[in-house]
């Protein structure tokens, strides 16, 4: 038996190998959800339009899958079978934070030229700034955490507060690592910066499955709205609030409302949810470039996702970036020429004349001035007005009552406005 | 004892082939056959406790978590050295073993699975909540100290620690202690009947089943280089370990060998055809037939050949 | 105070509904069906299907749910428990392999990202601060019919007598002429039924995930231990002991700590009194 299977594996091997004289690009990532099927689509499209002018280096480029099933332990031995077995060169991956976090000490080690679409945990970030030696081959092309918080307290400055005339919040945060992080960025900001006193903070375990008992003591704090954060099932703790019709606004962050299936997932039951997003989100306008692609995408595919998610562009322009740092560094085996053609990179895509999009990285040293920091190897973006530098790290999505969204803050991108559900009187 | 010169070819020839392998196979099979070592070994050691005494446990990655988290824990956040860590693991291990075996006092069967299931799940919610600083609670912990670089070593590593926790047990099975309790499995009040501690039997099969589970678990973690609660405390685990097991053949030692490599390989085989969800639903499917087909594994399999052929012979 | 009382009789409704199906098997079968999650599961997602994804009346969503309960019960009898001949732990071991081919299956057809089903009752009314959907109320309501119905079959009906009397003693049964194969069968498929429509207001109550069948197979582990073997009124007031638990865990020390209590429960009972609270009283 054992033999079997290791004549069978040196077979394997042996056509791989003979198969080398391609570019090839390997998936990482769950190819049943939506986060991992939109960084994977848009990779095939890229991978298509290059092949059709001539490939890279007049070499072919060639995709292989690797599933994580959102299982970090998956995760390792996915990008084990993508560095070993299929040899890639190049690895784009749609991870979700603990998948990525799983693999990065494979990737150390083998050292594959590999970006990160969706996953925008600031600790990895963290560790690029601590070792860049051994992160060298990482890139992540969505805007760090750290930024998110910083452009909901200006949401909350101008709009919760100004506009809505708010000025208590309870906060409603998910027991996980990215609950405690932006909860904490948010409490330390929010009362100094935006003037809005926060009454209590209440964390949920991400198995809760009844949140009455939750808002009836989000209710009793007397705060003014609900400030949600949650990443994990977070449909429930929206959902439950539209059906229990919770007589108090709610914003926040919600990742499953991050995508157009959001309405058909939930029933129905979503409207009147706000969430930041990444960019480009549901309801956001697109510069014409981002648009041709969103219709190939949907010329393309007939199955969910219909619009691919923000990691979606992020991995069809990503991995052209890549391929062209490739060409630019003599492929991908030297990773110190590729990683320092990759920073260079710089895909700048207007609207009207207008800075709209940028797919660019920070320098290494450059310091952000709005955190204070740097951002090495990570998405370049833009923290405050007039966002002519770049894009802003995330926008404010509004899911209205009849299943339609728009882009609601900051002004520039906003193609709708920030309400309450029908239930919620001001 | 029954120990015969071939059985001591056997193994030599299996060492001796699994040692050589890395000049012949691709580091992609080694990455694989890494897996499937880890697995043998927690294989063997659900093996060890289930397989022979007939308590059967639900919550095996109980056992395993402890050691992988005991270690992971003191050499990431207090900078302890492995070779101290990695011991300190296996004793915990066992200390949880003493605690499954409360319950196997007084109970078997169906109730005891599900006892053991519950400690599963209770360890699952409360690595989460208690003291989220040192386990990482429900993110779990990543940057742990790994113990080598490359295919071929981590290979060599897990080799010979399976290796050596096959042959030990396989002697140990051997002893009159192996037939004990292979004999509790079949008929416990007969051997309470015959004089001997059933609870001191039992409590020996559940010590060498946590201690191989600590040791398995703490090597695997500081192979992973992390470690995630939702992964390790999850059924889709332990069912990987129980079939392992018992597709192999249960109460042997090369049973739960022979069962890990084939249900490791033929998840990572079904990679290239079915690269999506597809994958698990026929590998799961494959697996419930053969067990439907032969609940005692693929070891009864080849030995019914082989009568078979022998009867051939003679007829 | 009131609060709790509402949602913790409101939760054990619900978690009386979801054990039952699984207390009849192991009353009746001696096996714990570990696939039973797997029924709730499948249930929520054809309702989900039917009713929301096609647009059908609800009603034919659930009974389109309950009828493949039926069927996923009887087949898993014919197909499963019959062919290893009432070896109790190979039934255990292959219903768990089950469980996961039906979730990898779910996630073949449904993929993986949660789905919130729209509640089956919509509204709300406020009583005593609580909010407190009709959905939830309604499956209360639903629950208690359907465990005094279960009573009143296994109580009154020739075939409910036979399943007591299979559960008690298969073979003394089968001498006074009552066909334990049918009854099983019976009981499956019962049980099949019970699962899916458990499972619709289970999803409808929480939502759907290829995951979901975990959490309520330990709640029918907690109650069937707890509650002790066969006992209909055990399984009810072990429901309201595991649900109240939670509620008030929830409700006083910390909303991460609501599952612990319910594992330590299921240990410490089983630990210093194996036969259940309630014993080994008649079906």
């Amino acid at each position: 038996m054992i033999k079997t299977a290791l004549l069978s594996g040196t077979c394997i091997a042996l056509m791989a190998s003979a198969a080398g004289a391609e570019i090839k690009v390997g998936f990482i990532g769950s190819l049943s959800s939506d986060t991992g099927l939109s960084t994977l689509r848009g990779a095939e499209i890229a991978i298509e339009e290059l092949n059709a002018k001539g490939g890279v280096m007049g070499e072919q480029i060639t995709l292989v899958s690797a599933d994580t099933g959102q299982d970090p332990t998956e995760g390792v031995r996915a990008y084990e079978y993508l560095a070993e077995t299929e040899e890639v060169d190049f690895i784009i991956s749609g991870s979700i934070d603990d998948v990525s976090l799983g693999w990065l000490p494979r990737m150390q080690e083998y050292r594959i030229p590999t970006l990160d679409t969706w996953t925008s945990y600031i600790g990895i970030i963290d560790m690029v700034v601590e070792d860049p030696e051994s992160m060298t081959p990482y890139f992540m092309n969505i805007a760090s955490d750290e930024a998110l918080a910083t452009l909901y307290i200006n949401f909350g400055a101008d709009v919760l507060k100004d506009k809505m005339g708010w000025e208590s919040v309870v906060i409603l945060a998910e027991d996980t690592a990215f609950g405690e992080a932006i909860t904490g960025l948010v409490t330390e900001a929010l009362a100094p910066v935006a003037g809005i006193e926060v009454k209590d903070i209440i964390t949920y375990d991400v198995a809760t499955v009844d949140f009455a008992p939750i808002f009836s003591r989000a209710q009793d704090t007397g705060a003014d709205f609900i400030y949600q954060v949650s990443s994990v099932n977070s449909q429930v703790v929206s959902s439950q609030y539209v059906k229990l019709q919770v007589p108090m606004a709610m914003t926040g962050v919600n990742v499953s409302a991050l995508g157009m299936e959001y309405w058909e997932d939930t029933g129905g039951a979503g409207g009147g949810i706000s969430t930041l997003s990444p960019v480009p989100s549901v309801g956001f306008k697109l510069d014409p470039a981002s648009q041709e692609f969103v219709d190939t995408y949907q010329a393309k595919y007939d199955s969910r996702p219909l619009l691919p998610h923000f990691n979606g562009f992020n991995a069809y322009h990503g991995l052209k970036q890549a391929m062209a740092a490739a060409e630019e560094a003599g492929g991908f085996d030297n990773v110190e020429a590729w990683a320092e053609a990759m920073k260079k990179q710089d895909l700048v895509l207007d609207m009207d004349g207008e800075l709209w999009l940028r797919y660019a990285f920070w320098g290494d040293d450059e310091v952000e001035p709005v955190t204070d920091r740097t951002y090495p190897h990570n998405a370049r973006f833009d923290l405050s007005e007039p966002f002519d530098d770049a894009q802003p790290s995330m926008v404010v999505v509004q899911w209205y009552e009849d299943g339609t969204a728009a882009v609601v803050y900051p002004d520039k991108y906003a193609t709708g406005e920030f309400t309450l559900p029908s239930w919620v009187s001001e | 004892m029954g120990l015969r010169w071939f059985h001591f070819a056997l193994w030599g020839g299996l060492i001796a082939g699994m040692f050589l392998l890395p000049q012949v196979v691709s580091n992609g099979t080694l990455r694989t056959m890494i897996f499937a070592n880890y697995l043998a070994i927690f294989a063997i050691s659900w093996d060890v406790l289930s397989g022979r005494t007939g308590y059967v446990s639900f919550g095996h990655p109980f056992l395993i978590g402890i050691g992988a988290y005991t270690t992971a824990i003191l050499t990431k956040r207090f900078d302890i050295p492995v070779e101290i860590s990695i011991p300190v693991a296996v004793v915990f291990t066992m200390i949880a073993g003493l605690l499954v075996l409360l319950p196997a006092l007084r109970i078997r069967g169906s109730y005891f699975a599900l006892v053991t299931l519950a400690f599963m799940e209770l360890l699952y919610q409360l690595v989460q909540v208690i003291r989220p600083d040192l386990t990482g609670g429900t993110r779990g912990m990543s940057g742990i100290q790994t113990l080598t670089r490359g295919a071929a070593n981590g290979y060599y590593l897990s080799t010979a620690l399976m290796l050596a926790i096959a042959v030990s047990m396989w002697l140990l099975m051997k002893t009159r202690l192996g037939t004990a309790l292979s004999a509790i499995g079949m008929n416990e009040e007969s051997v309470r009947g015959s004089g001997l501690s059933t609870t001191r039997l039992k409590a020996f099969a559940f010590l060498t089943s946590a201690m191989i589970a600590g040791l398995g678990g703490a090597f695997y973690v500081h192979y992973l280089g992390s470690l995630a609660p939702r992964a390790l405390f999850d059924i889709n685990f332990l069912f990987t370990i129980i079939v392992a097991a018992l597709l192999g053949g249960t109460s042997t030692i090369i049973g739960p060998m022979i069962g890990a490599f084939f249900m490791t390989f033929l998840l990572e085989y079904l990679r290239p055809v079915l690269p999506g969800a597809e994958r698990y639903f026929v590998y799961g499917a494959i697996a419930l037939l053969l067990y439907m087909y032969q609940p005692k594994g693929i070891v009864e399999l080849v030995k019914r050949g082989f009568k078979n052929l022998s009867k051939g012979r003679t007829a | 105070m009131l609060q709790i009382l509402i949602q913790g009789l409101l939760l054990s409704g619900l978690y009386a509904l979801i054990a039952m199906g699984f207390t009849l098997i192991f009353s009746i079968g001696r096996v714990l069906n570990l696939a039973y999650g797997a029924y709730l599961m499948v249930g929520g997602y054809i309702y989900f299907w039917v009713s929301q994804s096609l647009g059908m009346p609800k009603l034919i969503g659930v009974a389109v749910a309950a009828a493949l309960g039926v069927l996923m019960g009887v087949l898993k009898y014919r197909l499963i428990v019959k062919t290893l001949k009432g070896d109790h732990v190979a039934v255990e071991i292959s219903t768990l392999i089950l469980a996961v081919v039906i979730q990898a299956g779910i996630v073949l057809v449904f993929g993986d990202s949660s789905k919130i089903l729209l509640p089956i009752v919509p509204g709300v009314i406020n009583v005593a601060g609580a909010s407190v959907t009709f959905n939830i109320l309604i499956a209360t309501l639903i629950s208690w019919a359907i465990l005094l119905g279960l009573y009143a079959f296994v109580r009154l009906t020739h075939t409910g007598r036979a399943m007591q009397a299979v559960s008690m003693d298969a073979k003394g049964a089968a001498i006074s002429g009552i066909d334990p194969d049918r009854i099983n069968l019976i009981t499956w498929g019962i049980s099949g039924a019970l699962g899916a429509i458990g499972g619709v207001f289970f999803a409808s109550y929480t939502q759907l995930s290829p995951s979901m069948w975990v959490a309520p197979l330990i709640i029918s582990v907690a109650v069937v231990i707890v509650g002790g073997i066969g006992s209909i009124l055990g399984t009810l007031v072990v429901a309201h002991i595991v649900g109240f638990l939670e509620v008030i865990v929830v409700a006083t020390l910390a909303p991460e700590l609501r599952g612990v209590f319910t594992m330590l429960l299921i240990i410490g009972v089983l630990i210093t009194r194996p036969q259940g609270l309630f014993g080994r009283e008649e079906l």
